[in-house]
């Protein structure tokens, strides 16, 4: 235990450091900071033109699900890089269990294109809307 | 990968199969009818593939897996459950979710992923049964969990449904969280991961100390949380009420089923010591959960949330078994997890029978004169309820039997007591419930019998029926095969 | 197999009736009187001279053998007495039942037949894991026929009754398997078997627990005084029919559990526990007849009788001598056909007058004579006047425990004058005096006259020759106690 201690106690003390130097930076703005409250100073731009409308605009949610499918993908591709580098130890066997799990990825993006993930704007629906068909309240 | 280790996994490999086969379908055709078929196809062909792996068996697939009788067993469980769920979920989904013809309505969910979800769930409940090992347990706990989430949550057009699924999601994963960290200080203490080399380290002594004590207690609240054992059960009434009545069985059979498959080869491999630290606080997490379970349910007028309480103190009933230790808690604990699927499942099955497209039946006056408007049903709901009571002639009695005997066996006196008094007060709100069928109907109840035929609900309704009473009143072929089972 | 077809034949005709009763109203109460006349003529059956130690009849295959469970009934004479009793209450609760019961009488009977098959298999069962199975099985469609076909707090009382049942049940569960846990051990043989289990050699203090067990079980269901509260309860808001088995058998399985099984199973311990339970006993008969006294409504009067009788059961049976357990069997006889009697005569006023409370009768002997003899008749018996049943019972009871215990014995005769008080105060209320209210009654009817007057006959039978009914039970009786003394005779 003695030994580990000893191991540890640079870490500890760059710790301490981090904290204490971050306290006397915060400290230090904060005692001799300008502090003001005019009629501008809690609008954004303070120096520029008045913001107009709100901040918060609602976002389409395809947004959202395109990124997902990025990351999602994206993450996939990690295991084809392990297979890759391991290529010739693992040996078909090793190769048909990466077939399976690119076929298994090929199936779920099969599945986000017939259900219209892929389609901009149809609020991932199944079926792109025909033309002309009312849409239902 | 040999051809006898795919021959031992076959159970899984059919399953995730079918899983991607749903998917493709929903992509392609877009058929109810299609994915319950397949669904039910699937599950039907991992039940068989089990006697393919059974010559092979017992077998260590990698180091994750081992394919033992044990783990077969329970995989037949979790199938056969996990069919039955699929076969009211049919007529569930068919009456309150309507398939979305009319385009952009955005509110209407589709019905086919709720089959890849749930198959999904029973491939991860399958690894869990399996599981030698923490990444395979957590590997399977995932699976089965992201899969619930998304189940829980299924009827989006409630706010009870969303309210479970959020609920679940966030303390679940809190509960992984928990469970992980666990992991983490158990191996930075013992230097395994798998349970055979946990068991050895434990008997070694090196299971001592803060590190690995603390590891122990952080995994017990993972799991805890996934047994709804109290103080972990928070989520349990509000997911049980806010779910899909065929979610909600699922939850509280193959789910915690699996969860306790696992913790009951954890705890047989691990002996831990009958007066240790771990022992106590399992026995204590019992007593609490027997007690908290029975009386929150007597002030319930939900019936799911009812069964939520009930299904916490059962849970508690269980701990009993697993503290046991002695030769007959496998069969105590393995005999009392079937007899509580049956009766579950035929539980939930009568709510999600009795459903309508507007709301899941769970008030206690969509009940009140059952018994005059559908004899039938009312006859099966009372079956399952005294079954829950243990009550002879069902099954339910022989689980709760099984779990005295162990008890008894190992001494465990204060605790069989305990679960005597706490069996006494759950007769109470199964009796009201049962007296509540019996009432003459409301007038208001009395002309609303939308009775659609929903055939395969009634089938499996029938079937659970059977086997219970079967089952409770000749359990001797149940118990040899559990036995043929256990190590 | 005979046994066994007798338990049969009540599920049977029970599943008959509820079938019948789909389509005839009037169908499933025909289907119960055969099955209870069937019955009773199996019973007969065994009726012959009996060899004395074997059983008369006997049926023993495995059931679960992984755990030791095998389905063994047997018979022998304290059975068949108590089955017989069961067949003939049987009757009468049918014959209760008659056109009392409109509304869903397949149902009705179906439960009423569950019931009866239910006690049976206890009087029959020789496993303790069958005994505890039919215990319970019993209990359910009691249940039903009190929360369904009561009067109006009939819920609560059939809940208050399940669980005060279930809990002494469960704990008797408990004791039962200590008993097969510590026989397993000690021998190696894991068996319910009430045979084998017998002489099993235990801790006294463990046997003193598992006694006490088993007598939670039983207690409750006999009513020893402190657990009698759900039993004034449940016999008020059954029907009549469930009150006369509730009264008449229900109550005799706790005696019957005592004679048979807790006190041959662990007899130190029960030599230990005898004198509180005889103090008990003696609580029971005095407190019984003086709450009995107390009440205005004539059902609730009824039932607290039942505690001071069974209060006498009790107090013979812990007294545990030749005399007194005979006493305790020919009690238990006499009372199940005098009470399930009156209580279908309380069932034929209410039926009539639709209120049971005393204070708005009197008079009735000038509307209704038949009726107001025969409760007269009864209401003697059940006071325990000389020449009928009841008195035979007591007065053994009374002599055997005599010898046992003379202080409570002359205690418990003061039961005898607050019998008297209680009975005649029933019948001075009821029959007598002014009427308060002008009526105009239909009299007993053929069937339920025909009944009552067998029953009165019976039991003028059992008063002047008991001979009989002792005889068929000594055997029995007679094992019981061998069992003990060869216990006490090997305890150090």
């Amino acid at each position: 235990m003695p030994e580990q201690t000893s191991a540890l106690w640079p870490l500890g003390l760059y710790c301490l450091a981090v904290v204490a130097i971050t306290t006397v930076i915060l400290g230090i703005s904060h005692v001799l900071g300008e502090r003001h409250s005019e009629k501008g100073t809690a609008i954004p731009y303070e120096s520029g033109m008045t913001p107009t409308g709100s901040a918060q605009l609602r976002f389409s949610a395809d947004f959202y699900l395109v990124a997902m499918f990025f990351v999602i993908f994206d993450l996939e591709s990690i295991f084809v890089f392990a297979w890759a580098v391991a290529a010739r130890d693992v040996g078909w066997s090793g190769y048909t269990e990466l077939f399976v799990f690119v076929g298994i990825l090929l199936a779920a993006l099969a599945y986000l294109w017939r259900s219209g993930a892929l389609t901009w704007g149809t609020g991932g629906q199944a079926h792109a809307p025909r033309p002309g068909k009312e849409i239902e309240p | 990968m040999r051809p006898d280790d795919l021959a031992a996994l076959s159970p899984l490999l059919i399953l995730a199969g079918a899983a991607v086969a749903v998917l493709l379908a929903a992509a392609v055709f877009r058929s109810h009818r299609l994915a319950v078929a397949l669904t039910l196809a699937g599950l039907a062909a991992a039940f068989a593939s089990l006697s393919i792996a059974w010559p092979h068996a017992p077998r260590p697939v990698t180091t994750l897996l081992a394919i033992d009788h044990f783990a077969l067993f329970y995989m037949g469980l979790i199938l056969a459950a996990a069919f039955t769920v699929v076969l009211f979920s049919h007529d569930y989904l068919a009456t309150t979710c309507l398939p979305t013809e009319g385009v952009g309505q955005t509110s209407g969910p589709r019905r086919e992923e709720y089959y890849v979800l749930m198959l999904l769930a029973v491939v991860g409940s399958a690894v869990l049964v399996a599981s030698v090992h923490f990444a395979s347990f957590f590997l399977g706990l995932e699976l089965l969990s992201v899969s619930l989430y998304a189940l829980v949550a299924y009827r989006r057009e409630g706010r009870l449904g969303i309210e479970a699924g959020v609920k679940y999601l966030i303390l679940g994963g809190a509960a992984s969280a928990f469970l992980l960290f666990g992991m983490a200080l158990v191996y930075a203490a013992l230097g395994s991961l798998d349970f055979s080399g946990l068991a050895r380290g434990f008997a070694r002594g090196d299971g001592e100390g803060l590190l690995p004590l603390a590891g122990i207690g952080l995994m017990v609240v993972g799991i805890g949380f996934k047994l709804s054992l109290v103080p972990f059960h928070g989520w349990a009434p509000d997911v049980y009420q806010g779910a899909p009545a065929p979610v909600t069985a699922f939850v509280a059979t193959v789910s915690k089923g699996a969860v306790f498959a696992l913790l009951l080869r954890f705890f047989s491999m691990l002996q831990p010591p009958r007066h240790g630290a771990l022992a106590t606080v399992v026995a204590l997490v019992a007593v609490a959960s027997m007690f908290a379970g029975n009386w929150l349910a007597l002030l319930q007028t939900n019936v799911k949330r009812l069964l939520a309480y009930s299904s916490i103190a059962h849970m508690g009933y269980l701990l009993v078994a697993l503290l046991a230790s002695g030769p007959w808690a496998p069969t105590a604990v393995t005999g009392y997890l079937t007899a509580y699927i049956v009766t579950i499942l035929g539980a939930f099955g009568v709510v999600s029978v009795l459903s309508t497209r507007s709301r899941d039946a769970d008030g206690v006056e969509d009940y009140r004169g059952l018994a005059w408007r559908r004899p039938w049903l009312a006859g099966v709901f009372t079956a399952m309820l005294l079954s829950l009571a243990g009550i002879p002639l069902t099954v339910g009695f022989i689980g709760k039997f099984y779990v005295l005997a162990a008890g008894v066996n190992s001494d465990l006196w204060l605790l069989v007591v305990m679960l005597a008094v706490n069996s006494a007060i759950g007769l109470f709100y199964y009796l009201r419930l049962i007296a509540v069928l019996y009432r003459p109907p409301s007038e208001a109840a009395a002309g609303a019998v939308a009775s659609l035929s929903l055939p395969l609900g009634s089938a499996a309704l029938l079937t659970l029926t059977l086997a219970l009473i079967i089952l409770g009143v000749y359990p001797a072929p149940l118990i040899t095969a559990i036995q043929a089972c256990l190590p | 197999m005979t046994l066994a077809y007798l338990i049969l034949l009540f599920v049977v005709s029970g599943l008959l009736a509820a079938v019948v009763g789909r389509r005839f109203a009037t169908g499933p109460r025909w289907v119960a009187l055969a099955a209870c006349i069937a019955a009773a003529g199996l019973a007969l059956k065994f009726l012959s001279p009996s060899s004395g130690t074997a059983w008369l009849a006997e049926l023993d295959v495995p059931w679960v053998p992984a755990l030791g469970i095998r389905f063994h009934l047997a018979l022998d004479g304290l059975s068949l007495l108590l089955l017989l009793l069961t067949a003939i209450l049987g009757l009468m609760a049918v014959a209760a039942s008659w056109n009392a019961i409109s509304e869903r009488p397949g149902f009705y009977y179906l439960n009423l037949l569950l019931a009866l098959a239910g006690i049976s298999g206890v009087f029959l069962a020789m496993d303790l894991f069958l005994f505890y199975f039919f215990w319970e099985l019993m209990l359910i469609p009691m249940f039903f026929l009190i929360a369904l076909w009561g009067h109006e707090n009939r819920q609560r009382a059939a809940i208050k009754f399940f669980i005060f049942t279930q809990l002494g049940g469960l704990l008797m569960l408990l004791a039962i398997l200590g008993l097969y846990v510590a026989h397993g051990r000690s021998t190696g043989e894991y068996t319910f078997d009430y045979p084998r289990l017998l002489g099993t050699v235990l801790a006294p203090g463990t046997a003193l627990w598992l006694l006490l067990g088993f007598a939670a079980a039983f207690f409750v269901k006999l009513p020893a005084v402190p657990f009698h509260t759900w039993l004034p309860d449940a016999h008020t808001e059954a029907p009549t029919g469930g009150s006369v088995i509730l009264a008449g058998l229900l109550l005799k399985t706790g005696a019957y559990g005592l004679i048979r099984f807790a006190l041959p199973l662990f007899p130190g311990a029960a030599a230990q526990v005898a004198p509180a339970a005889m103090v008990l006993g003696t609580i029971g008969i005095l407190y019984g007849a003086m709450l009995a006294f107390a009440q205005t409504d004539l059902k609730r009067l009824v039932a607290y009788t039942s505690v001071s009788h069974l209060g006498f059961v009790l107090l013979g049976i812990f007294a545990w001598n030749t005399l007194a357990l005979q006493g305790a069997v020919m009690q238990m006889i006499c009372h199940g056909l005098s009470t399930g009697a009156l209580f279908m005569l309380v069932g034929a006023l209410d039926e009539r007058l639709h209120t049971r409370d005393m204070r708005r009768l009197g008079g009735l002997q000038a509307v209704v004579p038949r009726l107001a003899a025969m409760a007269t008749m009864l209401a003697l018996a059940s006071l325990g006047l000389p020449g009928l049943g009841n008195f035979v019972g007591e007065f053994l009871v009374l002599l055997g425990a005599f010898r046992v215990n003379a202080t409570l014995t002359t205690v418990a005769t003061l039961g005898f004058v607050l019998a008297t008080v209680y009975a005649l105060w029933m019948i001075a209320r009821t029959f007598h005096g002014p009427a308060r209210e002008a009526r105009k009654l239909a009299d007993l009817t053929g069937r339920e006259l025909a009944v009552l007057l067998a029953t009165t006959a019976a039991l003028l039978y059992l008063g002047l020759f008991p001979q009989r009914v002792l005889d068929l039970a000594a055997p029995g009786l007679d094992r019981a106690q061998h069992a003990i003394a060869v216990e006490v005779s090997h305890a150090p």
